[in-house]
């Protein structure tokens, strides 16, 4: 999960503090340098793929260090920040969103990392003035919080829990952290004048972040032991009349199997990577070590040994793999995920979960999935088939009559007329659409062109070429003769071709 | 809770009603006439027709229809629209109810109402009949307190928590004679919104409307100069809040598909790019646009990405007041229905103009089961797609594809992970197992009062199919063996058996005890799978062992039992000896070889030598004690520990076993301390059977 350090930069940082047991005193800004550092440390050891970026602002912003990989390139970067003016939470958050969405998209979640001093600034952009001004915000540009991503927001105030700036602000910054929408985190060093402890509080922090997803991976009764990267998070889905906070089952099970064709592209709440963890084995090889038996050495040969334990992950990403299908597989109470093989490269191919929106729900095209099952366990008429579609056609495939632009109405008409050019071939075609027109000028109360077709048919059989069909005059005259009859307009009145010696056979 | 989510957890475009005014008035002529083109190409003698042109009423209800259309396209549930027309009395034309939520029944409905009545003689003064539409929206507020079936079951479940928040929108179609009278028409519409809320307060079956937002659409023919001004929303009251648009009537359908946007946060796209064969001339094809619209967070990650790149997308579609977003149709190369796309949201589409030629062939391409990806351009050069158009069981649906760095970037291979070097894995029967368990949609009757969904069913067969599956072909030999054992694995694993398919799985046995019985090898049917040099006679112990366990992890009924019993019957099983060697997960053979050590003295002492049961006479009373496990089975075995979860099972069974088979000693069933052996050897009969036999 790609982080942002915010790190506040403003003159109330340079604040002195001094250390315990030491003539020294370090400025704010220095101990959360320290810090900083400390818990880009932590990551290189336990968290080494995680994307990290650089922040600082004032009442302004600035992005010091794009996301990356490379933790000493925001280690070198912290030393050459200066000393800048004011606090403005508000203007540095819309900084995140910016770099987030930018970076990558509305749909990662992304942690924040705010660090302060316990200032909320002054004045109309201080955070106080911020959170009062909350709903008067245009939608062009709202309040930056909730952030466009799924984000979390943990702050660290350097300062001592009865600094009185830091008891004003501690309710702002909650407020802050519960409009996220995610729990988030306010945190301040045990002793301000220790770095130790600002180290400590900073590891610690580290290690809360970035806490690892172990779960099993389950089908029947085969199983493994997972990891998935990136940890998911909480999910919050906010439907009409519905907030609801979904947080993942560690038991990932297997309820069966579907085409990847028919899956079609749902939309993915994540995407995780499956990888196979460790299995307990691992925890008995001390055991094995003790044991007197030369030969049976042999099998404590560690990586390679692990990698030559067959894993139902491996198997069922080879078999669904070749199948080329998706496990669908249950993540908690009522929610769905996938499970498929999926390449980043030609050559890398790994095992992928897709997290679905909860609810059973989620993908309009298979059905209620709770409802889907094998054919072997149900009679024939019982079993359906994909793509579930729904009960009424969309306005798309209905051929309804929209006459908002005239274009609409006069194509309507034309393409009666043409069909009336080729009667009595076209009978069938002509009546057709020229009962859908009826129809649709009665309940539209468009009467008047009613009238106007039945003159517009009157007019057709003056203009008929000598070479037409005579059944083309007849049917065009009793059709006008019908349109004209205006008492009563009834829409379930069907105008039927009159009968000719040319069609009665 | 906040404003913001307080507005997205009860939208106002829960509930909207439109209140079509059907006075007389609005039967008058928009005086906008239609021209029809194909009749001006006519002869001389064609005479010229009296033009024709939409009533006011005409034109609103086609506007509002419209309206509805794309309401229900893009959310088929959960966004209620009704209808009410009103002239001297107020015609509600549909409920909250699902099922008349839906075009038919609106146009059904009015065709009953008709074209709006003729206006009352001018000399009748007295009439009775007051024509106003004030009729609706006073039926309009009555049935905005009404709860949809939403609400209710919201409020059924909410009862001791938040109150669900009843917002609501009315959108007036009217004409009004000035800004006084317009004026009035929002007092009134206060006034009895407050009286309501009071009835509606009293009453257990009323909801009390919190909020309503009334849209009046002023409208009037094209040659007519309004007296009333546009206003924007202002807030009457904490609970009304109003706007005025004044429009000829021929906008309407423009002013609504402004306010559509607006109303239930959608988003205009432009497809621009589209090739099309011409009419005229099939061999060539010219590029068209197509407009649809859709829910506005489909674009969130592209407009608020990089500022100057959506800022090139975006534009103001031309006679309209909403931005629409450009975006390149991209001829799509291959089938890619075929892999699985990182899609982050997905909404679906309706088109702007739904009978125009473009959209029509842009629909039936999708509709057919093609996708098309779209693209936009970037600043810094290149493109990149960005969505994807796709129909799924006959509704299309737009796919925003991520376009963002992934965090998932360089992962490793699989095959570097844990299991990652093992290549002789099961692919090919995981396969039939997938075919097996591929799902399908099951059409559940109602009435059966069956509590497990189907979905449960399967995790219940998943887990009655796998009871035995070993992971690699190296760690079996029954499921390699194909052609002796079919149709035995497959059947086993139902949870019913025939008798004719009980009767199949004991000729499977049967056969192998002929085989056996004729020391005949048994040879994998494929014969590219290397054998194991492994003597005929362990390869018939590892067989049946093997078997015993399939057999014996499938015990789903009556009949599966007696398939078990029948292998007992026809195979004499070495149980304890089986104990170790082929049973036991790793971790505790570990620890039972730990226990063997010096200084442990153990109830399992490996017995010096092995006698086979092959070689052994009949007569033989199975071994006490168990070997110790050759290493190299220990070794192929470690790792199918995975299935192995039935090793309790098997202790009471054997258990049972020794119990059942093993009759005592006849010597040790007397007191004497001294028997002597084979004492019937004196007798004529020599049969030692008789010993055995109880």
């Amino acid at each position: 999960m790609p982080t942002i350090i915010l790190l506040d930069v403003s003159l109330s940082m340079t604040k002195p503090v001094q250390i315990e047991d030491s003539l020294e005193t370090v400025t704010r800004k220095q101990l959360a340098e320290v810090g900083i550092c400390a818990f880009l440390d932590h990551l290189s050891i336990h968290s080494k793929l995680e994307f990290i970026s650089l922040m600082a602002f004032s009442s302004l912003y600035e992005e010091r260090c794009p996301f990356t990989r490379d933790y000493n390139v925001i280690k070198a970067e912290l030393k050459n920040i200066e000393d800048y003016d004011k606090t403005c939470i508000e203007t540095a958050l819309h900084g995140v969103n910016q770099m987030v969405l930018g970076e990558w998209g509305n749909n990662t979640a992304c942690q924040v990392l705010l660090v302060t001093d316990g200032n909320t600034g002054l004045g109309s952009n201080s955070l106080k003035e911020s959170l009062a001004t909350l709903s008067q915000r245009s939608a062009k540009l709202p309040f930056p919080v909730p952030f466009s991503f799924p984000g979390k927001l943990h702050i660290v105030c350097l300062t001592t829990p009865s600094d009185s700036n830091f008891v004003k602000s501690k309710p702002l910054y909650q407020r802050l952290i519960d409009l996220t929408g995610s729990d988030g985190s306010i945190l301040i060093p045990d002793n301000l004048h220790s770095e130790s402890s600002v180290i400590g509080l900073f590891q610690k922090l580290a290690d809360d972040m970035y806490t690892t997803f172990k779960g099993t991976l389950k089908c029947g009764n085969m199983e493994s032991k997972i990891v998935l990267s990136p940890a998911p998070v909480p999910y919050t889905q906010v439907t009409d009349f519905e907030s609801t906070t979904t947080i993942i089952s560690d038991l990932i099970e297997v309820c069966g199997f579907i085409s990847v064709s028919d899956v079609g592209s749902p939309m993915a709440v994540s995407r995780h990577l499956i990888l196979p963890a460790s299995s307990p084995v691992k925890a008995a090889s001390p055991k094995k070590q003790e044991k007197p038996s030369g030969e049976l050495e042999i099998i404590d040969d560690d990586a390679t040994d692990e990698a030559r334990i067959p894993s139902f992950c491996v198997l069922l990403h080879g078999a669904i793999r070749v199948e080329n299908v998706a496990a669908l597989v249950n993540i908690g109470e009522n929610w769905f995920g996938f499970v498929y093989s999926w390449a980043d490269s030609k050559k890398k191919s790994n095992l992928m979960l897709t997290i679905l929106t909860p609810g059973s729900d989620a993908i309009p095209w298979l059905g209620d999935l709770n409802h889907l099952g094998s054919a072997d366990s149900f009679s024939p008429e019982q079993v359906g088939g994909f793509p579930v579609k729904p009960l009424e056609k969309r306005s798309y495939s209905q051929n309804g009559v929209v006459w908002i632009k005239q274009a609409g109405l006069q194509s309507d008409i034309q393409k009666i007329l043409r069909h009336a050019r080729k009667l009595p071939e076209k009978t069938q075609q002509f009546y057709k659409e020229l009962n859908r027109l009826r129809k649709a000028a009665i309940s539209l109360g468009f009467l008047d062109l009613l009238n106007g077709l039945a003159y517009i048919f009157e007019q057709e059989c003056l203009q008929l070429p000598g070479t037409a069909h005579p059944d083309c005059a007849l049917q065009l005259q009793h059709a006008a003769e019908v349109l004209r009859k205006k008492q009563n307009p009834d829409i379930k009145y069907v105008v039927m071709p009159l009968k000719t010696n040319y069609n009665s056979s | 809770m906040s404003f913001a989510l307080q507005n997205s957890l009860y939208p106002a475009n829960h509930k909207t009603i439109f209140v079509l005014d059907h006075t007389p008035y609005f039967g008058i002529s928009c005086e906008n006439p239609i021209e029809f083109d194909f009749l001006k190409t006519r002869g001389p003698g064609f005479i010229p027709m009296t033009p024709i042109s939409k009533t006011l009423w005409t034109s609103s209800v086609i506007s509002a229809i419209e309206y509805c259309r794309i309401v229900w396209d893009l959310f088929p549930q959960g966004k209620l629209v009704r209808f009410i027309a009103s002239d001297t009395v107020a015609h509600i034309l549909n409920t909250w109810s699902p099922t008349q939520q839906n075009l038919t029944h609106i146009m059904n409905g009015m065709s009953l109402i008709g074209i709006p009545p003729p206006p009352p003689p001018i000399r009748s003064v007295n009439t009775q009949l007051d024509h106003t539409v004030l009729h609706g929206l006073r039926a309009a507020i009555e049935a905005l307190s009404e709860p949809t079936d939403i609400q209710m079951q919201h409020t059924k479940n909410s009862q001791d928590g938040p109150k669900i928040l009843n917002n609501t929108r009315v959108i007036c179609i009217t004409s009004a004679r000035d800004n006084e009278s317009m004026k009035r028409l929002e007092d009134i519409f206060l006034t009895v919104l407050n009286q309501q809320n009071k009835i509606a307060s009293t009453s257990d079956k009323l909801l009390p409307v919190h909020h309503c937002h009334l849209v009046i659409i002023n409208t009037f023919p094209v040659n007519i100069e309004s007296q009333v001004n546009n206003h924007h929303p202002k807030h009457l009251s904490q609970i009304l809040t109003t706007e005025v648009h004044s429009i000829k009537a021929p906008q309407i359908p423009h002013k609504l598909s402004s306010l559509i946007l607006e109303h239930y946060d959608l988003a205009s796209t432009t497809v621009i790019g589209i090739p099309m064969k011409e009419e005229q001339n099939a061999s060539s094809s010219a590029n068209y646009d197509v407009e649809i619209f859709h829910a506005s967070s489909a674009h969130t990650a592209i407009l608020k990405g990089n500022a100057s790149d959506s800022a090139a997308i975006r534009t103001i579609k031309d006679g309209m007041e909403y931005e629409t977003t450009t975006l390149k149709w991209c001829t799509p190369r291959g089938v890619t229905g075929s892999e699985l796309q990182n899609c982050t949201s997905m909404h679906r589409i309706t088109p702007v103009d739904v009978n125009s030629r473009p959209s029509l062939c842009l629909i039936n391409f999708l509709l057919n089961g093609r996708s098309v990806m779209l693209e936009m351009p970037r600043k810094a050069g290149g493109k990149i797609t960005s969505h994807l158009l796709a129909a799924h069981g006959g509704e299309i649906f737009i796919h925003t594809l991520c376009t963002a760095r992934s965090v998932l970037e360089d992962p490793p291979s699989i095959s570097e992970g844990c299991g990652g070097r093992v290549t002789d894995y099961r692919i090919t029967d995981f396969g039939l197992l997938i075919k097996q368990n591929t799902l399908l949609p099951i059409k559940t009757k109602p009435s059966k009062e069956e509590t497990e969904e189907p979905i449960e069913k399967m995790k219940t067969r998943l887990n009655r199919l796998t009871r035995y599956w070993p992971l690699t072909i190296s760690s079996t030999l029954i499921f390699n063996l194909k052609n002796y054992f079919d149709p035995l694995p497959t059947l086993i694993t139902k949870d019913k058996l025939t008798d004719e398919e009980v009767f199949q799985c004991k000729k499977v046995i049967y056969n192998l005890i002929s085989l056996e019985s004729k020391m005949e090898p048994l040879h994998p049917a494929n014969t590219g799978q290397r054998v194991k040099g492994q003597k005929r006679e362990e390869q018939y112990k590892a067989m049946w062992n093997e078997l015993e366990t399939l057999v014996k992890n499938n015990l789903h009924s009556e009949n599966h039992r007696s398939i078990y019993t029948c292998l007992l019957e026809c195979h004499k099983f070495n149980f304890e000896d089986d104990k170790i060697s082929d049973k036991v997960e790793l971790d505790e053979a570990l620890h039972q070889l730990d226990n063997i050590g010096p200084g442990k003295p153990d109830q399992e002492i490996p017995r010096a030598s092995v006698i086979r049961a092959t070689t052994d006479s009949p007569m033989s009373p199975p071994p006490l004690t168990s070997i110790a496990p050759p290493l190299s089975r220990t070794l192929t075995n470690r790792g199918g520990g995975i299935y192995n979860t039935q090793r309790t099972l098997l202790e009471i069974f054997t258990l049972q076993e020794k119990v059942k088979s093993r009759t005592e000693f006849v010597g040790r069933q007397t007191d004497s301390l001294t028997y002597k052996l084979y004492s019937n050897l004196k007798t004529e009969d020599r049969g030692p059977r008789e010993m055995e036999i109880e």
